[in-house]
């Protein structure tokens, strides 16, 4: 029964969709303290090689190798956000593309190590090392009336899903603390929030330096979901893909970067015929978002509204005329 | 050699020069970072492609066609991505730069479909034509390009400086409002900065495809972040600093290629922007403002 409604094809997409969230979040979180990077393409890549190279070249277990790519690539953030704080803007966001075609460069020009433009091959799949594991203390798929390789994506799938909900749930908090009012209040009107007390410097390398740690972790997990990665993934076109994610979602919520990340990369595989001329149509979404819609498709007062929806289907609300304030 | 490195540095240098002033130009009256300039510099190279190579047309047809097609992408690019923001309430100050990047984005991808994703060979008659002087050779498409870029800098240059419309363009750089107070059709004027930018970076494309003989739809990415790297070195919106940045990248560019690791030629100048952008916000020859790198 399991078995035929899992097809391997669809699990791919739906790891996708959860590693591109991971992706829209990163971007998110630099965005909320109103600071925009294009470099988070840079710093997955930095996770996704450190990642890679730590588990192919020193046999270190995949799920350390995730963790000190995301380290590294957060320690990279910090290096990177400190200077940076200097800049804000359009000079923040030139730097930052920079960054990333500086590691791009590296990528493709230190041969003796990441192999050059041929890229990393032979990246140990997480999916697989977990089936390996399993089967060594005598677990079989065939238990849940499953094929093998149907198992292995769905490993992959429930890993990320289970990383997702932690990341949402994390970011859902912080939102509602001291620290995501800092960033809010530091987006809003950077010399005002000074002047109430915020700690400017602080705050904003945080938010930078949770952003390059977020998209380093995702990046690790994409050298170990696809199992082979090249300096092409992270390159310019990834750092638009991720802006995407966020600008066509909604940059004011945590849903808009979610939103914007399952939408943009079920589309294109939904539609086939779409898919060739993906670029092109990313490139008229940001024209038109930033032309009728800059905050994206989903804003505080859409989620609001759905919020009232739902509560009006739950009875609470019996039309009296008298609203609740949220 | 060094003498005929520092001649193919200048060649390239002054090539970037008039990328870079077309980015200069719209920063300096729009404030904005104009993202689709180097897509708009490579449909100009595909233009010279198309009527020299293709259509077999002598040189100078390239040149006005390149002019008269990179002007109406100009114009398109100002009606649809950033006359469309001004002056809205609420817009973020990212909103024209993530705009233009779409436009970038749209138009790379149109030059894929249209052109197709290879290089394409970019002829001209006189291609081997070389002058000895010594020990150096000098090619003679080198001095063309030279000349071409001197001419149009100077163009530019008592164009802002001399005649009515230049005035109203500094003007509104200095203050749109109160330019507008002044009677300056600030309109209009903003629409002809974003047509002659463009219009140089066509000239720009059909020089770069004399100079390397290859055109392709990725070139436009990478002039574009080099043209982005020189505005910092020179100072935003600084003319100027725009011709001296572009010189002293491409000579060092080239040197690097000529004695050092050519794999890392293109990272010369994102790295010098990040330590521009550190050390001097301001840029080389920028004034030293308190709002500057803010």
């Amino acid at each position: 029964m399991l078995g035929e409604l899992l097809n391997p094809y669809h699990l791919q997409i739906v790891s996708f969709v959860l590693i591109n969230i991971i992706l829209g979040i990163s971007i998110y979180i630099t965005l909320s303290s109103g600071q925009l990077s294009l470099g988070n393409a840079g710093f997955m890549g930095i996770g996704a090689y450190t990642s890679a190279l730590l588990t192919i070249n020193f046999e270190v277990p995949i799920i350390l190798g995730i963790i000190l790519g995301a380290l590294v690539a957060g320690i990279f953030g910090i290096l990177i956000g400190i200077p940076a704080l200097r800049l804000s803007g359009v000079y923040l966001a030139i730097a930052t593309l920079g960054f990333g075609e500086v590691m791009r460069v590296i990528f493709v020009n230190w041969e003796s190590v990441t192999q050059g433009a041929i890229g990393l091959s032979g990246v140990p799949h997480l999916g697989r090392e977990v089936f390996k594991t399993l089967t060594a203390i005598g677990f079989d798929p065939e238990i849940l009336g499953l094929k093998n390789n149907q198992f292995i994506y769905l490993i992959v799938v429930s890993i990320l899903l289970l990383i997702n909900i932690f990341i949402v749930w994390f970011f859902v908090r912080q939102n509602k603390s001291r620290v995501g009012r800092a960033f809010a209040a530091i987006k809003m009107d950077e010399k005002a929030a000074e002047s109430m007390g915020i700690d400017i410097t602080y705050y904003k390398v945080l938010s930078f330096t949770q952003g390059a740690l977020l998209a380093g972790f995702a990046g690790a997990l994409y050298a170990h979901v696809m199992a082979y990665i090249s300096p092409a993934d992270f390159a310019y076109h990834r750092a638009i893909e991720i802006l995407i994610f966020s600008v066509f979602g909604g940059s004011e919520v945590i849903w808009g970067a979610i939103f914007g990340a399952a939408f943009m990369t079920i589309m294109p595989e939904a539609l086939r015929f779409i898919s060739e001329y993906r670029y092109m149509i990313y490139g008229a979404i940001l024209i038109l978002m930033m032309a009728f819609r800059p905050q994206g498709i989903i804003d505080v007062s859409l989620l609001q509204w759905f919020k009232k929806i739902i509560k009006f289907r739950k009875g609470t609300d019996h039309g009296t005329g008298i609203k609740k304030r949220h | 050699m060094l003498l005929e490195q520092l001649i193919n540095g200048i060649t390239l240098g002054s090539i970037y020069a008039i990328v870079a002033l077309g980015f200069t130009l719209v920063f300096g009256v729009l404030g904005i970072i104009n993202m689709a300039h180097g897509e708009i510099f490579m449909f100009g190279a595909f233009i010279g492609v198309i009527v020299t190579s293709v259509m077999g047309l002598p040189l100078w047809v390239a040149f006005i066609a390149a002019i008269a097609v990179t002007a109406v992408l100009g114009y398109m690019l100002e009606r649809i991505a950033l006359r469309p923001l001004r002056g809205k309430q609420g817009v973020s100050h990212l909103a024209p730069l993530i705009s233009t990047i779409g436009v970038s984005i749209l138009l790379e991808n149109l030059s894929h479909h249209l052109f197709g994703a290879g290089n394409q060979p970019f002829r001209n008659a006189f291609a081997e034509i070389q002058i000895q002087i010594g020990s150096i050779t000098i090619y003679l498409v080198q001095i063309l390009i030279f000349v071409i870029s001197v001419a149009l800098m100077l163009a530019l240059s008592y164009w802002l400086s001399k005649t009515k419309a230049g005035k109203a363009l500094r003007a509104t750089a200095e203050n749109l409002e109160t330019a507008s107070l002044l009677g300056v059709n600030t309109k209009r004027t903003i629409t002809t900065t974003v047509i002659i930018a463009s219009v140089m970076g066509g000239i720009a494309g059909i020089l770069v495809g004399m100079a390397f003989n290859s055109v392709n739809p990725q070139m436009g990415l990478s002039m574009g972040l080099k043209g982005l790297a020189i505005i910092i070195l020179g100072g935003m919106g600084n003319v100027k600093g725009a011709m001296a940045g572009g010189l002293l990248l491409g000579i060092a560019e080239t040197l690097i290629v000529a004695y050092g690791d050519s794999g890392y030629r293109d990272a010369v100048a994102f790295i010098t922007i990040i330590f521009i952008l550190l050390l001097r916000p301001q840029g080389l020859f920028g004034k030293n403002t308190a709002e500057s790198g803010r």
